[in-house]
């Protein structure tokens, strides 16, 4: 058990790592044995195959460049795509939020395109966009952009009203309430978004590389697909999951530095 | 100190308050919920106005009716002459969960209402360091509110409204959410205050000791629809003692009077 009542060698944060580790280990063993043993060898190259591939490909390219490019090149979508997003959701759900007006004009817009999953949109996207990097620009856009704006509209709705009439009454104006009260006190809301949007889009990758591609993780797994290349996928696999994580913490370690009032909510 | 009758300009009233009533739409939409009904009273220049009541009797939307923050469905407030029609700088307000704004420090608190109305730079940090040392919480300027006591909140709250130097303050049972101690500690903090930066407060609680112990003036009222019942003119010396015999009667008196049905 993992609580400050253990009377262990270990500091609780040793504990979560070791026991992290523990549970990393066993899924690898399994999955080896799995592999190894059972008539799932077919389809499954078993782990210690996969991990030296996926060392190998830093130093060896797959296709014309090594992991370390193709990841590089789909971080570099998706940072483009999330760029825009986050300005764009973050616009649009604060917008929504305050505004009644805004709201009944965006609101149904919106509300219609967020449950589209964003690979519905790569023949639209393909015919816009042609192959170019501007299509997976897209695709990744829409896989992040709806998270933001629920999120932030979320959000700009939850405003203490009583923290806007306290701002009203010592003479603040409604661009003073706006971007003072109602910005500011979104802000945690908004990183939640934030940090649901960079998984998501870090996923989409996937989707938007397999429109024509010669390089990124996701042309990485497609292209293994494709010349039935089991242990490729695996790898592609493994990249995507590991900076996914990587992502993922990165994130929320921004979160507590910017969001430190946040820690224990004031009355 | 002796505060007498004598001493509150009863010639100009700061705030009146002309035949106000407040009802809300029922649930159903179809009737009103009376919750005020023709309420009449002024409050006099550095008077200390407490409105009592039972709890739920609708203290607060009276209060927000008066600052600005609500409209009255019957009747006018007027401050210095003229009619209230929406929050405003001249008026002050504390409020019972202290509303500080929690992505902000202290100091940025304070100041608030100084920079949103653009006076100088150093005009601001002059209120900021002067109010926050009434108070007494110098030392605090860079601290969020969530890193400090309830209490010391309060203060805060109590200094942000104070850094406009509004003509009159409300205060919304600031000391509802204090525990005993604090509460009393903080009632002497506030009459301190007071007596140092001399402002109109109209002060609304359910207690009736912290009624006494503050009031120049304790205005009871009644449950829904809220009415006034009895005005208390009280005249004790100041500071007050809890348990001195008048004290005492007085709280006999008035809580023999109160409504205490919903």
């Amino acid at each position: 058990m993992i609580d400050s009542t253990t009377n262990s060698r270990f500091t609780n944060k040793q504990l979560i790592i070791i026991y992290t580790i523990i549970s990393l280990v066993c899924l690898l063993i399994v999955w080896e044995l799995v592999a190894r043993f059972t008539s799932a060898s077919m389809f499954l190259p078993p782990a210690s195959e996969v991990l030296t591939a996926f060392f190998r490909s830093f130093a060896e390219p797959i296709g014309q460049h090594t992991m370390l490019f193709h990841v590089g090149i789909s971080l570099y979508r998706v940072a483009v795509a999330f760029l825009f997003a986050t300005v764009i959701g973050i616009a649009l759900g604060v917008g929504m939020g305050y505004s009644r007006l805004f709201e009944a004009i965006f609101k149904p817009l919106f509300e219609f395109i967020r449950p589209i999953p964003p690979l519905a949109w790569i023949p639209l996207s393909i015919l816009w966009f042609g192959l170019s990097d501007t299509g997976k620009f897209f695709i990744i856009f829409l896989g992040c952009f709806c998270f933001i704006t629920v999120n932030t509209y979320d959000g700009a709705k939850n405003v203490d009203p009583e923290l806007m009439g306290a701002a009203r009454m010592l003479g603040a104006n409604e661009r003073q309430v706006f971007f003072k009260i109602v910005l500011p006190s979104s802000v945690p809301y908004i990183f939640a978004g934030l940090q649901i949007a960079v998984t998501a889009g870090w996923s989409a990758v996937v989707g938007a590389e397999m429109i024509q591609s010669n390089e990124g993780v996701g042309w990485v797994i497609i292209r293994g697909m494709s010349t039935g290349n089991t242990v490729q996928i695996m790898v592609g696999i493994v990249a995507i999951g590991i900076v996914g994580f990587i992502l993922a913490n990165l994130t929320s370690a921004l979160e507590r530095r910017l969001c430190a009032w946040n820690a224990q909510k004031g009355i | 100190m002796e505060r007498s009758e004598g001493n509150i300009k009863k010639k100009n009233p700061v705030l009146e308050c002309r035949n106000v009533g407040r009802s809300f739409d029922s649930y159903d939409g179809k009737g009103k919920n009376e919750v005020l009904r023709g309420m009449n009273f002024e409050v006099y220049e550095n008077e200390f106005l407490v409105l009592f009541g039972a709890g739920q009797c609708g203290k607060t939307t009276l209060l927000n009716i008066l600052a600005g923050l609500d409209m009255p469905t019957e009747g006018e407030v007027y401050a210095n002459g003229e009619k209230v029609s929406g929050p405003a700088p001249e008026r002050g307000f504390v409020y019972q969960k202290t509303s500080l704004f929690p992505w902000m420090t202290v100091e940025d608190n304070v100041g608030f209402g100084p920079k949103v109305r653009h006076l100088p730079e150093k005009e601001c940090k002059e209120r900021i360091r002067k109010y926050l040392d009434l108070v007494g919480l110098t030392g605090f300027e860079k601290s969020y509110p969530s890193q400090l006591s309830g209490g010391m909140r309060q203060r805060v709250g109590i200094a942000r409204a104070y850094a406009n130097e509004p003509d009159i303050m409300f205060m919304d049972e600031p000391f509802g959410h204090l525990d005993a101690q604090t509460r009393y500690m903080m009632e002497e903090e506030l009459q301190r205050i007071w007596q140092q930066e001399k402002r109109t407060v109209i002060f609304v609680t359910n207690n009736i000791e912290e009624a006494l112990f503050l009031a120049d003036r304790i205005i009871l009222l009644t449950n829904c629809p809220t009415h006034i019942k009895q005005e208390y003119s009280i005249t004790m010396q100041r500071p007050r003692d809890y348990v001195d015999p008048e004290f005492l009667r007085l709280r006999q008196l008035i809580t023999d009077n109160m409504d205490l049905t919903l």
